[in-house]
């Protein structure tokens, strides 16, 4: 039997009460295996942050679970789905999320420095992580000194350098160019390919659509479609 | 805690007005607290500086400038106290100086037998310490230039009585206005001209391990009079002064506003700072730091901004100190006050950060997802 990274079952949110209540997941199951860029698409409003939000562990489903590597998210409570996040997941935003005041080293040493990890080691591991993503050269530059592009690889040498086995990312080329939305698409699916994580990506924009190798389509909150890329 | 550091130097205009706010806070606290120490020391000096066991004064008085005469067989009575040892007289009263250019000062008159301490300014003659200088009296630096004093021996009359100013001294300025002046017991009551009774303090030594016993016998035979040892009444005159004529409070107050201004300052600043960094405190508990990081990186905040606004408000202050000193010159800065100021300092600026870190810790990480 194949091994499973992230699991959702019967996956239930809604927003708001009585006559305002808006469901935003309803009965989402989805099963996640390692070494697969999983696109999740739909349009907005369909649901597809709030299942991100809830695969990365930062949203109790209102019914349902959620499993990282086994572990129900539901039994847990606050401070050990953190525990369960910075051990497991390593994120990507659409916005990046990089400090202002930290250069780009320093932002992927934040996430070593979080997971208790600092000094030499911690910046070693952290310019070995920018030059994966072709940021060595940029180390010492902050956030306002680099391009869009620039900024997402950082963000994803963050996501990795702890070497989390999930990797979800939110958008993560909305806010590029052709050129550099097509090359973060590639340097997530190799991410996928290569290192054997699982990368789910939620997204609407249509240039990720070649890379994906299993596609979620969602509307109104629910599953409409859960496809294997050819 | 490098994050917090580097927060705060990239913001540096922030940071600068902060620390602006915590060395003004600090300038003001050690400022003021110096003022109170002083005047506290002050208020109770001429009772610290004598080597008395107790001190017997009317009914009622509650500081040294305000007290009322006794009837002069009490002398005797006290001498004949078992376990007194020697019995010392002191007046004290208001009266008139006249300056070398004929225009009259109000002056506080004290004068006081040889041998109630070597620390307590009295006209001595010789090295002994045994017999007083007559007509001879004693001023404070402080006060010579308000009794136009330049240079002494200076001839001057006191309630139109000639009189000397033989030395100028040191400690022993006025802190109400009025400037003391010190001279012997005898020509202390010839220059006041009370009518009757002129002695308003014995100062009593009593034989050693006996102060207790000694005081509940003197105010067994005096039961009209008010015993005190030397420290019930020094902690006497200082409330008096604190409390009943509000000098003290007010000054205290003004040492409490620095604190507030300094916490409101601190407070405002630091929440700003939190609230403009929201995003990252909330990107921190999405990559799973735990909430001591998030307590450590605010508090941490706090702390430089206290460390480095205490440090200059106390270098501002330091070099002020000696100036200051040629116009208060019973203002007293003993070596705790900084250190306790600047722990006060903060310790303003953990509670500054109080709001700060609940708002940074109730942050949901979800919304890293929002664009």
């Amino acid at each position: 039997m194949r091994e499973t990274a992230l699991t959702a079952r019967q996956v239930n949110i809604t927003y708001g009460a009585g006559t305002a209540a808006v469901p935003a997941l309803r009965d989402v199951s989805l099963t996640f295996s390692p070494g697969c860029l999983a696109l999740v698409m739909g349009p907005s409003g369909s649901g597809k942050t709030t299942l991100l939000s809830v695969l990365g562990c930062m949203l109790l489903p209102d019914q349902g679970d959620v499993h990282v590597r086994g572990q129900s998210v539901r039994a847990l409570d606050e401070q050990r789905r953190g525990d369960l996040r910075r051990q497991n997941i390593g994120y990507v935003f659409q916005a990046f999320r990089l400090f202002r005041a930290l250069s780009a080293l320093d932002n992927v040493v934040l996430a070593l420095d979080v997971a208790g990890e600092s000094g030499r080691r911690a910046r070693a591991r952290a310019e070995e992580g920018l030059a994966a993503v072709g940021m060595a050269a940029k180390a010492r530059l902050k956030p306002h000194e680099l391009s869009g592009g620039e900024k997402q690889r950082v963000a994803i040498a963050r996501a990795l350098v702890n070497d989390p086995p999930i990797v979800l990312a939110d958008e993560p080329t909305a806010s590029l160019d052709w050129r550099a939305g097509e090359e973060i698409a590639i340097m997530l699916l190799r991410i996928a390919k290569e290192r054997g994580k699982l990368v789910v990506v939620v997204t609407h924009d249509p240039r990720m659509t070649p890379f994906g190798q299993r596609i979620v389509k969602m509307e109104d909150g629910r599953v409409i479609e859960d496809m294997e890329a050819r | 805690m490098w994050l917090a550091w580097r927060n705060l130097n990239h913001d540096r205009f922030r940071f600068l007005v902060t620390i602006v706010g915590i060395a003004f806070a600090v300038f003001l606290m050690i400022f003021q607290g110096s003022l109170l120490v002083g005047f506290l020391r002050a208020a109770s000096k001429p009772i610290d500086m004598t080597e008395a066991d107790l001190w017997i004064a009317a009914r009622g008085v509650e500081a040294f400038e305000f007290a009322s005469p006794l009837p002069e067989r009490f002398y005797d009575i006290v001498a004949g106290v078992e376990g007194v040892e020697t019995v010392h007289r002191m007046t004290v009263g208001f009266t008139f100086y006249q300056k070398p250019s004929g225009m009259q000062q109000s002056v506080l008159l004290v004068g006081a037998e040889p041998g109630i301490g070597s620390r307590f300014p009295v006209p001595y003659v010789d090295a002994m310490r045994t017999s007083l200088a007559p007509d001879a009296i004693l001023v404070d630096s402080s006060n010579a230039p308000t009794l136009l004093l330049d240079l002494v021996p200076a001839g001057i009359e006191i309630s139109g009585q000639r009189a000397r100013v033989v030395n100028i001294i040191d400690g022993f300025g006025s802190f109400f206005g009025t400037p003391f002046v010190f001279t012997g017991y005898e020509d202390a009551v010839r220059y006041l001209r009370w009518p009757g009774d002129a002695t308003v303090f014995l100062i009593v030594q009593v034989e050693p391990g006996s102060l207790q016993e000694a005081k509940r016998a003197v105010q067994a035979e005096l039961p009209e009079v008010d015993v005190w040892t030397r420290d019930e009444f020094s902690r006497r005159a200082r409330l008096f002064w604190v409390r009943k004529t509000g000098a003290g409070g007010a000054i205290l107050m003004a040492a409490v506003l620095g604190f507030l201004v300094g916490l409101v300052i601190v407070s405002q600043n630091i929440y700003a700072t939190t609230m403009e960094n929201l995003e990252e405190f909330a990107t921190l508990k999405a990559i799973g730091a735990r909430r001591w990081y998030i307590q450590k990186v605010v508090l941490m905040q706090a702390l430089a901004c206290g460390s480095v606004g205490s440090v200059i408000g106390l270098a501002a202050l330091l070099p002020l100190l000696g100036p200051i000193r040629g116009t208060i010159s019973w203002i007293d800065t003993p070596w705790w006050l900084p250190t306790g100021m600047i722990l006060v300092g903060l310790v303003m600026c953990v509670l500054a950060s109080v709001a700060s870190i609940r708002k940074a810790l109730a942050v949901e990480p979800g919304r890293v997802f929002r664009a």
